[in-house]
């Protein structure tokens, strides 16, 4: 079923919220879009379109999510950067229970010293959950569409 | 500009190998296009008669097949007729034949010239003459050879065989890690790094800056200088293997000279870390390098295979293949893709690698006539006990050398 304009206002508002908190690296506040039990995974289309089950990230549940966004933000080492997300195409299905959401990514990095270039593009395979708090995420799945990824990705997309 | 090597030796790493153009095209001749053996996919990659995978040695594009007889053989990927890239996609199925797209010539799975349109004309006229030879334009074929799983291929046609080449005590590593079991694909990661090709083999064969770099490696004690450790390296100094024990999380001679150790850090989920052992042996960990492409990662219970794709002094490709054993359990199968958390290109520990040797290179940019120190652990290049050493750097600048006349 198609969604009300309400709800699609709110899953912008969510996917608005989501960005902001990665881009601005407010990492500890990231964990707080996911309801438990939750998965978040990044994978290849590669990976993702042949049934490969590699991630380049993958979290299950709070607590590994809090371990990522520590780690990214205390215990990695890398050079200094700026991320912007840009998420379109938003697209929801509810089925009263679950609402999935299929949204295009882009995530443009600026290293210090060089011009901004594109991380990563792709697509947002999500299914999203009401909850007290508002709309969160149960699952989270990031496929990115490039098989070259430039340099690392230090934090969740 | 003639590059002379420090007169300190093999203790000195002088920048200019990590940037110099000229450096670089005798690496690719010497080193990829000559006598050495370049991984280039697992077996298990290709299951059935007909399976391809594209792959690089060096710079050079290449593909492996498994034919209808069930052999692997290797190609150049490249048609015979007028030089098109034959296969762009990384892995597929080429059916009964291997066809080019532009001009579709088209090669049986040996890699003979089977036909080619309009080869006898059309209406009479046109055709190609008729002493053309089919035998004459196969695909140009590359030597081959599969162990255990993993599938090697070389240029030159004077490479030693394969088990030679490694050498005994490096073929023992090897052989721990490809048991004999078939091996199940997990998946892959890739990677563009703005560093020197030999920077990624450099980094796994110095064995001290994991203890100082990687939080996660020394406050969890995957790989750290204070835990039992060995330095294994072959006759050329070229291939190594670093093995190692997992130590325990507590403040001792080496941790409290760790500015990254975290006594007091926990996981939120310690299932990341929930290692089991696997291998016969005490060793929780060997990283091999093998000369001149090839990391192959036994960290705990996460697998893979790093080949290194060299594209020009100051960038390379990094190819991670992660892979487990056909007979893993669904819980081996699920330890093995939560502790992939920790390698690839948003590793916990593989990132800041990376990122660091990226660093490295921007240190080299106008310091061609500057060098490294590499004298941890002494100036010798023996195999030793400990990982409190640069040894592993040391043997491979000598081998490096000699196969560079540097």
């Amino acid at each position: 079923v198609s969604v009300s304009p309400q709800l699609r206002g709110e899953l912008e508002d969510l996917y608005a919220d989501y960005s902001e908190v990665i881009d601005s690296g407010a990492l500890e506040r990231w964990p707080g879009f996911f309801a438990e039990p939750c998965l978040y995974r990044i994978v290849s289309k590669e990976n993702y379109d042949r049934g490969l089950p590699l991630s380049l990230m993958h979290c299950e549940g709070a607590g590994m999510l809090k371990d990522r966004a520590f780690a990214s933000q205390k215990l990695n080492v890398y050079g200094p950067r700026v991320w912007r997300h840009m998420v379109n195409n938003v697209r929801a299905r509810d089925d009263g229970t679950l609402i999935a959401v299929q949204a295009n990514f882009a995530v443009f990095e600026t290293l210090h010293d060089h011009h901004t270039g594109i991380l990563a593009t792709g697509c947002y395979l999500d299914k999203v959950v009401r909850t007290d708090a508002g709309l969160k995420f149960r699952e989270k799945l990031c496929v990115y569409d490039s098989a070259l990824i430039p340099g690392s990705i230090v934090a969740p997309l | 500009v003639p590059r002379t090597w420090p007169r300190e030796g093999d203790s000195r790493a002088p920048y200019f190998i990590y940037t110099d153009e000229g450096i670089y095209r005798r690496e690719l001749e010497r080193i990829f296009e000559g006598p050495t053996w370049s991984y280039v996919a697992l077996e298990c990659e290709l299951p059935r008669p007909g399976d391809y995978k594209r792959s690089f040695i060096g710079e050079t594009s290449v593909f492996v097949l498994r034919g209808e007889d069930g052999a692997v053989r290797g190609f150049l990927n490249r048609c015979a007729h007028r030089g098109v890239e034959i296969y762009q996609h990384d892995t597929g199925n080429v059916g009964r034949a291997i066809i080019c797209p532009y001009h579709q010539w088209n090669y049986h799975l040996d890699g003979r010239l089977k036909g080619l349109p309009f080869r006898k004309g059309v209406k009479g006229v046109g055709g190609m003459p008729e002493d053309f030879d089919p035998l004459k334009h196969g695909l140009t074929p590359i030597r081959v050879h599969a162990r255990r799983g993993a599938i090697f291929a070389s240029l030159h046609a004077a490479t030693p065989p394969f088990e030679e080449y490694l050498g005994e005590k490096m073929l023992g590593y090897y052989d721990r890690v490809f048991d004999g079991r078939e091996l199940r694909l997990l998946g892959y990661s890739r990677q563009r790094l703005a560093a020197n090709w030999k920077l990624m083999l450099e980094n796994i064969k110095d064995t001290c800056h994991a203890s100082l770099l990687h939080v996660f490696f020394v406050t969890f004690g995957l790989f750290r200088v204070d835990q039992p450790s060995k330095v294994r390296m072959d006759d050329t100094g070229l291939h190594a293997a670093l093995i190692s024990e997992r130590g325990r999380q507590e403040l001792n001679d080496g941790t409290k000279q760790m500015q990254s150790f975290k006594a007091d850090l926990r996981l939120q989920d310690p299932r990341l870390l929930d290692t089991v052992r696997e291998f016969p042996g005490d060793a929780t960990v060997v990283m091999h390098t093998f000369w001149p492409n090839l990391i192959l990662q036994q960290q705990s219970n996460t697998l893979a295979t790093r080949q290194i794709v060299p594209r020009g002094p100051d960038r390379f490709d990094l190819h991670w293949t992660f892979f487990g054993y056909a007979t893993d359990d669904e819980a081996m199968t699920a330890r093995r893709l939560r502790q992939a958390n920790l390698m690839g290109p948003g590793g916990f520990v593989s990132m800041d690698d990376g990122e660091v040797i990226a660093r490295a290179q921007a240190g080299f940019r106008k310091a061609a006539d500057a060098a490294g120190v590499v004298e941890m652990g002494g100036r010798d290049y023996a195999d030793c006990d400990h990982m409190v050493t640069d040894v592993a750097l040391r043997a491979f600048y000598r081998g490096y050398r000699k196969v560079m006349d540097l």
